[in-house]
């Protein structure tokens, strides 16, 4: 599992790649630090790369949201497999997020 | 394992590694003290050996100087006797044998009393070298009253023997100033009657060269005497004899010694000095008629010197190796009690979460069947964590012929995981006492559960309420996988809208969904645990090797099916380890209740 930020027009981009799982999280959690620091810029998360996600790795999803919204930012989520789709929808996340 | 007994343990280690360091010591100790002997005994056979050869060595080169000396003396025999028949060639036949023998320092004919009575009692033609082994040959007549060598030992043995005889080395005063020895040999006259003595000075200072110093070693030839020809320490030489020396020591081997090399014989023996040193020493008669014999000794001081160094470095390096292995034993009992301390605390934790465990599973149902009174209604649940304490839960009850009933999945596992399902578990027995509508159900606990999550765990949830007298099932679902309902071997998800799981957003609206469900059906219940149980190549079970299974084991009862289901999950993932929590609740709707 690899969690890299880069910062494109004004944006943070985070790209994960591999598999957001349970024993995935805790390094996770401290590669995106930065977003929860940052203060009121959108944020990009790019799923391209990303293989699966846990219960653990929506957690994250939804704690860089709850950051980025008390500083009025958005969380922008890109480029999802459909399994990860599937989760989303199932678990009602698509609710929660904006999607490009 | 309680602290005595701990203790116990290190004490008992430290008496094992103390005893470790013992024995090492003691096998060092004894290999090295085996090895010192075999060594010992090695260098002692070389000494012997070595000791020979210098006594072989020295022996060769006097024997051919000596011999030599005989040889051309013997030879020239003749040449004295007729010397003797005409005394005007005396001097010139002296002078003669000096100039072909550069060993021959001077040499003399003693005649007997009067034999030439023009010359008187004492008559010693003698011609030698001015100075030693160099200079011009001068000639003189030495006998005198002074130099009266009648009554001489030399000339009394020589008249009397039948050839050459070598008298006992002396210093030559009146001539070369040298240590010679004389080789004397009988004058005949023409009838071969003896009528005086020939007598040859050979110089014996090449004898010091072949006794010099030598590391190791010390080496001495003596006289028929006893008297010291030759050794390393030259002021000795001449000035002392083997006796006298004895005398300085107490053991009275060297007395032993000193008879046998008198006597001319050879052998070895050990002599102590005075401080008790040993002193090992090889003697031997010189070859020939000299009479000489010579020894070496060598002090085992010197012998064993190189050995003794050898162990020495090698005792050190045996108590660094000690001090070394007794600070890395140290080191790795010091290691090994952190470690015990860090198991301990580990052993104590351990126990904890046993505990924790324990009181987790109490909070789910663990009766089967748990109405056996309810003939419409078969159950049987399964929670399996992946760790000591999880975060998966399921819950049911009946209340006015209604079955309430629940299964959710806590984000992440663990204990912070078991903390949050045991706060649901406890809101949806509470909450559902008041209310017989899951969505209500659903908000209340998700309103009282998002108030207090400071660090975004959520639940995913799934409350059905199955009115068993008409087969209705009402529903919410929090972001949880889709229940399956099994018929006649057919296996459909229940139809789910997406809402967020519990703990998130207060107020969030959680809408409700209806179904019927038809006697002799099943639904089953689960977590993603089980679609998710990954073999050790990450591949999941998986939702259509889930579906297919269970429209195969459909028409067995709960208890069984989910045996089934446990058993192809436990071959799926083929001992490898479990990554999630895993929970399987089936309800078999057999009939409905008539009022």
């Amino acid at each position: 599992m690899n969690t890299t930020i880069k910062e494109q027009n004004g944006e943070l981009v985070t790209y994960f790649e591999g598999r957001l799982d349970t024993a995935a999280a805790p390094q996770a959690e401290k590669d995106i630090q930065p977003l929860l620091a940052s203060n009121g810029k959108n944020i990009v998360l790019d799923c391209n790369a990303l293989e699966y996600i846990s219960s653990s790795g929506l957690r994250l999803f939804l704690t860089v949201l709850k950051s980025a919204k008390s500083k009025g930012g958005h969380v922008f989520i890109t480029g999802m497999n459909n399994d990860i789709r599937n989760v989303f929808s199932m678990t009602g996340f698509t609710n929660l997020f904006e999607f490009r | 394992m309680s602290n005595k007994l701990i203790h116990g343990w290190d004490k008992l280690q430290a008496r094992s590694s103390i005893m470790l360091l013992i024995v090492a010591a003691v096998i060092v100790e004894v290999m090295g003290a085996v090895q010192y002997i075999f060594a010992r005994d090695g260098i002692r056979q070389e000494v012997k050996q070595r000791a020979r050869t210098e006594i072989r060595m020295r022996n060769l080169e006097i024997h051919n100087v000596i011999s030599n000396v005989e040889v051309a003396v013997n030879n020239m025999q003749w040449l004295i006797d007729w010397a003797a028949a005409n005394p005007d060639s005396i001097y010139s036949t002296l002078q003669l044998i000096i100039h072909n023998n550069p060993i021959i320092t001077g040499c003399a004919m003693a005649f007997e009393p009067n034999y030439f009575p023009e010359h008187g009692e004492w008559y010693e033609p003698f011609a030698g070298r001015s100075n030693g082994l160099t200079g011009d040959i001068v000639r003189r007549q030495i006998g005198s009253a002074n130099h009266n060598y009648h009554n001489a030992t030399w000339y009394r043995e020589a008249l009397t023997s039948d050839g050459g005889q070598w008298t006992e080395p002396y210093l030559d005063d009146a001539g070369s100033k040298m240590m010679v020895s004389s080789y004397t040999m009988p004058i005949h006259d023409s009838e071969g009657k003896v009528i005086g003595v020939f007598c040859s000075d050979v110089s014996l200072e090449w004898l010091a060269d072949l006794f010099g110093s030598q590391s190791g070693a010390y080496t001495f030839l003596t006289s028929r005497s006893g008297r010291l020809l030759a050794c390393p320490d030259k002021s000795q030489v001449m000035k002392t004899t083997i006796q006298e020396a004895a005398k300085q020591f107490n053991d009275t081997m060297i007395d032993v010694v000193n008879a046998n090399m008198l006597a001319g014989d050879s052998g070895d023996a050990e002599i102590k000095d005075n401080n008790g040193n040993k002193n090992y020493i090889y003697y031997s008669p010189v070859e020939g008629n000299t009479g000489w014999s010579m020894a070496v000794i060598f002090p085992d001081k010197e012998i064993y010197a190189g050995l003794h160094r050898v162990g020495t470095y090698l005792t050190i390096f045996m108590i660094l190796g000690m001090l070394l292995m007794a600070y890395i034993m140290w080191r790795t009992f010091r290691g090994h009690q952190r470690l015990q301390a860090v198991s301990a605390e580990k052993e104590r934790i351990g126990s904890e979460l046993r505990i924790a465990s324990a009181i987790q599973m109490g909070m789910l149902p663990k009766t089967f069947p748990p109405y056996p009174d309810l003939d419409e209604l078969a159950m049987y649940g399964a929670l399996v964590p992946a760790k000591e304490v999880g975060g998966d839960l399921y819950d049911f009850y009946v209340r006015d012929r209604k079955l309430f009933f629940c299964v959710g999945d806590v984000s992440g596992k663990g204990v912070p995981a078991s903390l949050v399902m045991a706060v649901t578990r406890s809101l949806f027995r509470t909450v559902s006492t008041h209310t017989e509508s899951p969505e209500q159900l659903m908000m209340q606990m998700n309103n009282a559960m998002s108030e207090m999550n400071e660090s975004s765990m959520f639940v995913t949830l799934f409350i059905g309420v199955l009115d068993l007298r008409t087969g209705n099932l009402a529903y919410s679902n929090a972001g949880h996988c889709p229940p399956l309902v099994i018929h006649n071997q057919t296996v459909t998800p229940i139809e789910m809208d997406a809402n967020i799981p519990v703990g998130l957003m207060s107020d969030w609206q959680y809408n409700r969904q209806d179904i019927h469900i038809n006697p002799g059906s099943n639904i089953f219940v689960y977590t993603d645990g089980l679609t998710e149980a990954e073999n050790g190549e990450h591949g999941q079970y998986g939702e259509e090797r889930m579906n297919s299974t269970l429209a195969q084991v459909g028409n067995l009862a709960p208890r069984e099916l989910i045996a089934a289901m446990s058993d192809s999950v436990h071959a799926f993932v083929a001992g490898a380890e479990q990554s999630d929590d895993l929970t399987m609740l089936d309800i078999q709707f057999i009939k409905t209740i008539e009022d």
